[in-house]
């Protein structure tokens, strides 16, 4: 469960913040009230989605504490990536390659973002292919994988949705949307504009809200009941 | 590098709670770095529809809480469980103000009508800007406070007129003692010819003249014109005094009037040269023309562009310009209850030269007539293009070849004349209440019946449709024959309560649109859903309510402001209901005109829906409030005229 004891890189120990990291979750309790987490929402905006070629160029995230958004305890930064030509061509994001240019680099960014995680869960949509890049990136740059514990409020959705429709609907509705967008103007959520990593972030932020005070209303109390619940998947990545 | 921040200042505040501080009173007022740390304090809080957020009395405020997403109802509890709703909160609205405020616990339950969000302003920081910023904490205290008022006005002319580049207009921001120039005076005594020299010496249009004893008396004034008409042109001894000719009393303006209700009162009076008048000592003159100078696009140039113009499809063009010359009022802040008149002074001088046009035309009328306006037009209260209401009104004819006489003339002449009208652009009336229709184009004999058959005997659709003659008023013509009807009305109307009585409970019939909520209640079916009709919801509750109590109590005037107001001076409505009722009558009004502005700068056809979506904060928050003086109104019908 706990996936620490995979092996990371043999080649250098890991960064300190990394093993800190570590032994904040080393004994991570899943039956206290929601209120005593914290979350930090993030979402990454990549180059692409090849695994071996694309970079992250931008990383959002907003902290939630006492289930509330705090809008003072916030991280946006661009990232200036490697390979900066094959960036301009595939750029869908609202980032300019000016802005890219003048970015910090990756090894910059993530200590500090790791550090801005410290002790809370992390909480994405389709959380995997963040964390996914995050990681390979931590293992770069910090020699080893975060180890907070995620939430995937893609699946967090379908399990509300489920939860709505009644537990013994088995099969999936394909006609429904899992898209944030989709999602945001299904619940009549305050709209955010796409493709910018931290307004992506803060509108993950409102559907996670707004996701977990209703299962909450629904007498959901702790974080084990939301995962029993929800089915949301593994807790970590 | 400084790139997260705990309480870091470099890190720029979410666009999302700067965009909502700026769209809400009375945030909207602070300075961009205020508005930045603030939002750097605020939590997002969500509420799922049905949860409690306050409990009276017992809930301690650490935040102040405002409404994003969904709304709130407010309401309390007494012992029983017997619950007493007291409000409904929509986006942009606050809980727990007052409680902050007071250092109390919070006064009111709160519970959530829809999954709710909202943005948590811890309380020391809203206290702070209760003491620091001004106009915050009289925002939270007065509810209808003057100040709202005109940011009110300002803001929908900022927010809801799209400023042009050289609208450079000063009607409402110059008062007529800033442009009054040196007083040029001469005695009652002095020659004409000395006058005349003097006038030219200073290079002045118009001359004011003193009593030849106390100077500090004006008897009278001379004007070019008067040189011109009075004494060259009819061969006067250059030696009279100048008192044989001058015109006299002088008409006064006090030096603090706005430029714009001196226009009025010249383009009313026709009298384009006014003595200004400060601390009871006439300082100068003031001319139409110094006023015109300032501005290019004005009223009163189309004015006397309409009076100049000797060819009935010559108006047609001039009469499309009005739209625009009400743009300019409507952006230098005019309100409602102005620009409504200049609408009406405006369409009255079209219809006035159109029709003299007409009669040169068509040879005099065998019998005098009187060009009756009705509905709206009577009223003074149209905004852009309003459908024709109108009516002719002529003497009674002598003899049967004098009836025949004038039933043929009058029906070619009103079908020339609503011609020329729809080609000014004011529609046709669907209802066929026009001159044309040869019900509506009669005798006053025949007038008096009408009146005389909807006041007896009031079926109540019957009543519905006569409606509009009651606000009848006279538009061009020989004005006694309206007035004349007017009194014959009144005096027929006294003590016929049973006819007042169906008028009332007619009034009443318009829902007050009180459950004021994000959604109103706005109209549930066809072309309009989800819009509220500002007109037949909002406005004709006071118009119907004015007509009411005018008709009762035998006030002539027919404008809805000028009914209130005459039943404020005649006490038959309190001074404290006047107030309120206009004041919520007018915003609406304004509401309604820039409503129908923009319409017809996007290029459609001009309607009385609004989208609530469209309002900001505080234009809602009006509309409540205005809607709210609705019901006053109604209880006092329901005391005048109770069903029992």
């Amino acid at each position: 469960m706990v996936n620490f004891f995979k092996p990371k890189t043999w080649f250098a120990p890991p960064h300190p913040l990394i093993v800190q990291n570590r032994e904040a979750f080393a004994k991570f309790d899943q039956s206290k009230p929601l209120t005593e987490y914290t979350f930090v929402v993030c979402d990454t905006e990549l180059t692409g989605f090849d695994r071996k070629r694309d970079e992250i160029i931008s990383i959002g995230a907003v902290l939630i504490r006492d289930l509330q958004i705090d809008l003072g305890t916030t991280f946006h930064q661009y990232i200036r990536p490697r390979n900066i030509e094959h960036t301009q061509a595939t750029l869908i994001h609202r980032i300019t390659p000016q802005q890219l240019a003048q970015a910090p680099p990756l090894a910059e960014v993530l200590p500090a973002f790791v550090e801005f995680a410290g002790n809370s869960l992390m909480v994405g949509h389709f959380l995997p292919l963040d964390m996914d890049f995050l990681n390979r990136a931590a293992r770069k740059v910090l020699g080893g994988t975060l180890s907070n514990p995620g939430i995937d409020t893609m699946r967090l959705a379908q399990g509300y949705r489920r939860v709505l429709n009644g537990h013994f609907q088995d099969e999936e509705d394909r006609s429904c949307s899992y898209v944030l967008e989709d999602l945001a103007k299904e619940y009549h959520l305050p709209m955010f504009k796409a493709h910018d990593a931290f307004e992506d972030a803060m509108q993950t932020a409102y559907l996670f809200l707004f996701l977990l005070k209703k299962f909450r209303k629904g007498g959901l109390l702790t974080l084990k009941d939301i995962y029993q619940a929800g089915k949301v998947g593994n807790m970590w990545y | 590098m400084a790139i997260f921040k705990g309480n870091d200042v470099h890190v720029v505040a979410p666009d999302v709670a700067i965009s909502f501080f700026k769209g809400i009173m009375p945030f909207n007022t602070l300075d961009a770095e205020t508005l930045s740390d603030l939002a750097r304090h605020c939590r997002i809080d969500f509420f799922p529809k049905g949860t409690r957020v306050l409990t009276a009395d017992s809930t301690e405020l650490t935040h102040l809480y405002l409404i994003q997403r969904g709304g709130v109802k407010a309401f309390l509890e007494d012992d029983n469980g017997e619950v007493t709703l007291k409000d409904f909160r929509g986006e942009g609205a606050s809980v727990g103000a007052l409680a902050i405020i007071r250092g109390t616990r919070a006064n009111l339950n709160i519970e959530t009508v829809e999954d709710t969000f909202c943005f948590l302003l811890p309380r020391e920081i809203f206290l702070d800007l209760i003491e620091k910023q001004a106009g915050f904490a009289h925002y939270y205290l007065k509810s209808f406070s003057e100040k709202i008022v005109i940011t009110a006005y300002s803001e929908l002319r900022h927010h809801k007129v799209a400023p042009r580049s050289n609208e450079d207009l000063y009607l409402f921001s110059i008062r007529v003692g800033d442009l009054v120039k040196t007083l040029r005076k001469i005695a009652a005594s002095a020659t004409i010819q000395e006058a005349a020299a003097f006038m030219s010496e200073y290079r002045v249009g118009c001359l004011l003249v003193h009593d030849t004893i106390d100077e500090e008396e004006i008897v009278g004034i001379i004007t070019d014109r008067d040189l011109r008409g009075k004494v060259v042109a009819a061969g006067l001894d250059y030696n009279e005094p100048v008192a044989t000719i001058m015109n006299s009393p002088v008409q006064t303006v006090l030096s603090q009037s706005l430029c714009f209700d001196v226009l009025l009162k010249m383009m009313a009076t026709g009298i384009h040269h006014l003595a200004v008048e400060r601390g009871g000592r006439v300082i100068g003159v003031i001319t139409s023309h110094d006023i015109m100078l300032l501005q290019g696009h004005s009223p009163y140039y189309l004015f006397r562009e309409i009076r100049a113009q000797q060819q009935i499809a010559g108006l047609y063009p001039l009469a499309q310009k009005i739209p625009e010359v009400i743009r300019g009022l409507i952006g230098e802040g005019a309100k409602a209850g102005n620009i409504t008149q200049m609408i009406a002074i405006l369409n009255d001088h079209i219809l006035g030269q159109m029709l003299t046009l007409l009669e040169k035309e068509m040879g005099p009328p065998p019998v005098p007539y009187c060009w009756l306006l009705l509905g709206s037009e009577g009223r003074r209260e149209q905004t852009f293009k309003t459908d024709q209401d109108n009516a002719i009104l002529y003497a009674d004819p002598g003899d049967e070849a004098q009836k025949q006489a004038a039933e043929a003339y009058f029906a070619v002449f009103a079908a020339k004349a609503i011609d020329h009208l729809v080609n000014c652009g004011y529609p046709l009336c669907p209802g066929e209440i026009m001159a044309t229709n040869p019900l509506w184009c009669q005798p006053f004999a025949v007038w008096t019946h009408y009146f005389d058959h909807w006041i007896a005997a009031p079926e109540p659709q019957e009543l519905l449709n006569s409606i509009i003659f009651f606000d009848f008023r006279a538009g061009f013509g020989e004005t006694m024959l309206a007035e004349e009807l007017r009194a014959y009305l009144n005096r027929q109307i006294a003590g016929r309560d049973l006819f007042l009585f169906h008028l009332a409970r007619h009034c009443m019939e318009t829902r007050v649109p009180l459950s004021f909520f994000k959604n109103f209640i706005v109209e549930k079916d066809g072309e309009h859903k989800n819009r509220l009709d500002i007109k037949r919801q909002g406005l004709t509750p006071f118009v119907n309510f004015s007509r009411v109590l005018a008709l009762k109590f035998g006030v002539k005037e027919t404008n809805t402001l000028a009914r209130l107001k005459a039943l404020m001076e005649g006490e038959q409505i309190q001074g404290e209901l006047w107030s309120a009722a206009s004041e919520a009558y007018e915003l609406q009004m304004q509401q309604r005109l820039v409503h129908q502005l923009r319409q017809i700068e996007a290029g459609i056809l001009p309607d009385n829906h609004i989208d609530p979506a469209d309002l900001s904060d505080l234009e809602r928050r009006m509309l409540k409030d205005a809607f709210a003086v609705i019901e006053r109104l109604y209880g006092v019908l329901e005391r005048m005229y109770p069903v029992m």
